[in-house]
């Protein structure tokens, strides 16, 4: 008996390399009930009507000439050769649940700057995912298609400027993108020569000084020359580069302006006005009405300061200190505080029904424990 | 929008003014209404103490109000004693000694006798004024248990709402001197309004000015012969802000001082009882004579100089009647607060379910007392508390 082979086990799920599609072995058309056994380069397609399944040349045969029912028993919607598609999930609900929310989300696309509060926004967000649930779920789909008609009605334009708005966003994205990598490049390349440049001119120089020397010139002199000559080159080298980068800078300003995309629909927006200096006392300004303030006090005090390292080595001016105390000097010496002390408690027992206590919170403290 | 602040608007809005700062009438109020609170409050506990001094209950013999007045204002001296054994800087002294008199504005010694209040109030100051001492060290040499110190310090700060800041009269008193210094020497700085014939003729008056009265506070006394130089301006200035500083340190701290003028009022009236022409001149190259506030002013300052010249001390109680007002007041203080140490220890701790808080304390410390001791048990601790 010869020894037969034992029989090569073919994988029951290989991954097709060209589409990534997961195919199994035993995948049947539901209507030819052709495999893949016979016909290795199977392909289904999946109809957005009714998301049911057949092979290829299933849907050239029945939908070539034109719109015709299902085949799938139970199923007789009409169904239109070009909305066949590939399935690009391996699950069919989840298929059909992408479908709708593509639906659904083309109609309702407003943006969150378009409403005027956050919890409006919020709303609206739950309006739209309670439709889409209706419709996943086939709830109440009578109502939530009505609902659906009656939005895309109402708001016509406006779906359309947002569709709009989005494609013109992509569109400038991808633009500035390119044009990010593209300067990279560009100052990478301009990086790259600059160093070959570098090693050259070394090169060059050493070369240079080496031929001085062999013509018998003196050492001393030559290498002063060469370092001179190869610092005057590296700084016209620098000066030039920075000019260049001006320009480039100056330029690019001047190109943004003329490559700036129009879009339309834009609410405009205001730039916000350049921040004030932060004035750190508020608009509060202290005016010395009592004295005014000397340059120099003989008092031995202010004199023996300013002579002492240790103040006046931090950058501490002693005119502060003879400032302060003038201030302290004079402060409140307008300030008649009998006279205005019984104005307020006059005032606060006219204003308050409260007056009494004024003048008593504290004295009922002593309860407090 | 620049608003321009003079130097009185910049002192009404400190917490001195606002909250601190009383006419006669008002600060007699205040003082009445809380001691009127602590009687009634003494009447309540009255009964249940078992003292000689209560009789069919009615307060007989409590502190009266003056009797108060003066337990704290002698406080207020040891205050000032005590911060000069520490030898801290002046600013603390007048600190603690603002602070004990506001807190005495709402409570009374019934509730919280000055002996217990006095240290605190005083670590209280040396903390603000930024000379802290550490609290052992303070204790320790002032022979006090450090809880002491600390226990009422809560209570101090209720009572002070918060409000630590104490303007105080000697830095301006040093600017004074500073500018008085300089017009002696014939420079001047001079105020827009005030009409005056420049530096010399400052100068000149200077010299000219008329000798102090014999009344006055000032050891300068004019040479008996020969012209005046500016150095004897000079040192007549000097010996007037000693002077000044005097009264500044003992009668403004004892007296309400500080509650009916400002800082700036209450120097230049411990000026004008040093050297009575010296501050006239010196006011009259500040304040222009045709404005309405200077004669306000000047009849503010001779008030406050009338307040702290009327000021002696001898009103301060001796120890003999310090001790026997002590004593009265340990048989009628309220017994609530006698214990202040521990009601800040039940503080700290979270006040309510004190005594349970022990009990776990006290079980958990067994159970772990156990555990090490049978950690150290030959065969091991025991398994589940199965021996």
């Amino acid at each position: 008996m010869s020894r037969i082979a034992p029989p090569k086990v073919m994988p029951v799920y290989k991954r097709d390399p060209r589409t990534g599609v997961v195919q199994s072995q035993d995948d049947v058309c539901p209507v030819c009930k052709s495999a893949r056994y016979m016909n290795p380069s199977l392909r289904f397609l999946v109809n957005p009507e009714c998301y049911h399944k057949m092979c290829e040349s299933c849907v050239d045969r029945m939908f070539s000439h034109g719109p015709a029912a299902c085949p799938i028993k139970g199923c007789g919607r009409t169904l239109r050769k070009h909305r066949f598609r590939e399935q690009t999930f391996e699950d069919i609900k989840v298929e059909r649940e992408v479908d709708i929310r593509k639906k659904v989300g083309a109609t309702f696309n407003r943006r969150e700057e378009d409403f005027e509060t956050l919890l409006a926004y919020n709303d609206y967000l739950n309006d739209v995912e309670d439709i889409t649930f209706n419709l996943i779920n086939g709830i109440d789909l009578e109502e939530t298609n009505k609902k659906f008609e009656a939005y895309t009605r109402a708001h016509g334009k406006e779906i359309e400027e947002n569709a709009q708005m989005a494609v013109q966003e992509r569109q400038s994205f991808s633009a500035a993108q390119k044009l990010e990598r593209q300067q990279a490049r560009e100052r990478r390349e301009a990086a790259r020569r600059e160093e070959e440049e570098e090693k050259r001119e070394v090169e060059e120089n050493r070369r240079d000084v080496l031929n001085r020397l062999a013509s018998g010139a003196d050492a001393e002199t030559v290498a002063k020359e060469g370092q001179r000559v190869q610092l005057k080159k590296r700084m016209d080298r620098q000066a030039a580069t920075e000019r260049q980068r001006q320009l480039q800078a100056a330029e690019d300003a001047h190109s943004e302006c003329n490559n700036k995309f129009v879009i339309k629909g834009l609410k405009t927006k205001q730039k916000p006005a350049p921040e004030a200096l932060v004035d750190p006392f508020g608009g509060l300004r202290l005016v010395d009405s009592y004295f005014t303030l000397q340059d120099d006090y003989i008092w031995e005090g202010i004199q023996e300061a300013r002579k002492d390292v240790k103040q006046t080595a931090g950058g501490y001016d002693v005119r502060d200190y003879a400032h302060r105390s003038l201030v302290a000097a004079f402060s409140g010496l307008g300030v008649f505080v009998a006279d205005e002390i019984t104005q307020r408690d006059q005032l606060a027992q006219k204003d308050g029904v409260v007056g009494e206590d004024v003048g008593l919170k504290d004295a009922e403290m002593i309860h407090a424990p | 929008m620049t608003q321009h602040l003079n130097e009185d608007d910049l002192y009404r809005t400190s917490s001195q003014y606002r909250l601190w700062s009383f006419s006669p009438e008002s600060l007699a109020t205040l003082r009445r209404k809380t001691h009127e609170l602590a009687i009634t409050r003494a009447s309540q506990y009255a009964p249940k103490s078992k003292s000689s001094l209560w009789q069919d209950g009615t307060a007989v013999d409590c502190l009266n109000a003056e009797e108060c007045l003066r337990l704290v204002q002698r406080y207020l001296d040891q205050v000032r004693t005590t911060s000069d054994h520490f030898k801290w800087p002046v600013p603390v002294k007048a600190t603690a000694a603002q602070y004990l008199a506001r807190f005495y504005l709402s409570n009374s010694p019934l509730t919280y006798p000055p002996k217990e209040i006095y240290k605190t109030v005083l670590f209280l100051a040396c903390k603000t004024e930024a000379t802290h001492m550490t609290l052992s060290e303070y204790a320790r040499r002032i022979s006090t248990p450090a809880d002491e110190v600390l226990a009422p310090e809560y209570k101090v700060m209720q009572a002070l709402r918060f409000t630590l800041d104490v303007r105080q009269p000697y830095r301006g008193l040093k600017g004074v001197l500073m500018e008085l210094l300089n017009l002696a020497e014939g420079r001047v700085g001079e105020v827009e309004c005030v009409e005056t014939g420049g530096a010399k003729a400052l100068q000149a008056e200077m010299l000219a000015l008329e000798v102090p009265a014999r009344t006055a506070q000032t050891m300068w006394s004019a040479k008996a012969a020969g012209k005046i130089e500016s150095k004897d301006v000079m040192d007549r200035i000097n010996a007037a802000y000693s002077a000044a500083r005097t009264i500044l340190d003992g009668p403004a701290l004892l007296t309400d001082a500080y509650f009916l003028f400002t800082p700036s009022q209450i120097l230049l009236a411990a000026l004008h009882l040093a050297d009575e022409p010296l501050t006239s001149f010196y006011l009259r190259t500040k304040l222009p004579l045709d404005s309405d506030l200077r004669p306000k002013i000047l009849t503010t300052i001779a008030a406050c100089a009338e307040l702290l010249a009327s000021f002696s001390g001898s009103h301060i109680l001796s120890k003999d009647e310090r001790a026997a007002l002590e004593q009265k007041l340990e048989g009628c203080r309220d017994p609530s607060t006698r214990d202040l140490v521990g009601s800040h220890a039940v503080a700290k701790r979270g006040g309510d379910g004190g005594e349970e808080a022990e009990e776990k304390a006290r079980k958990k410390k067994a159970a772990r007392e156990k555990h090490l001791k049978e950690g150290d048990d030959l065969f091991g601790p025991s398994l589940n508390g199965k021996g």
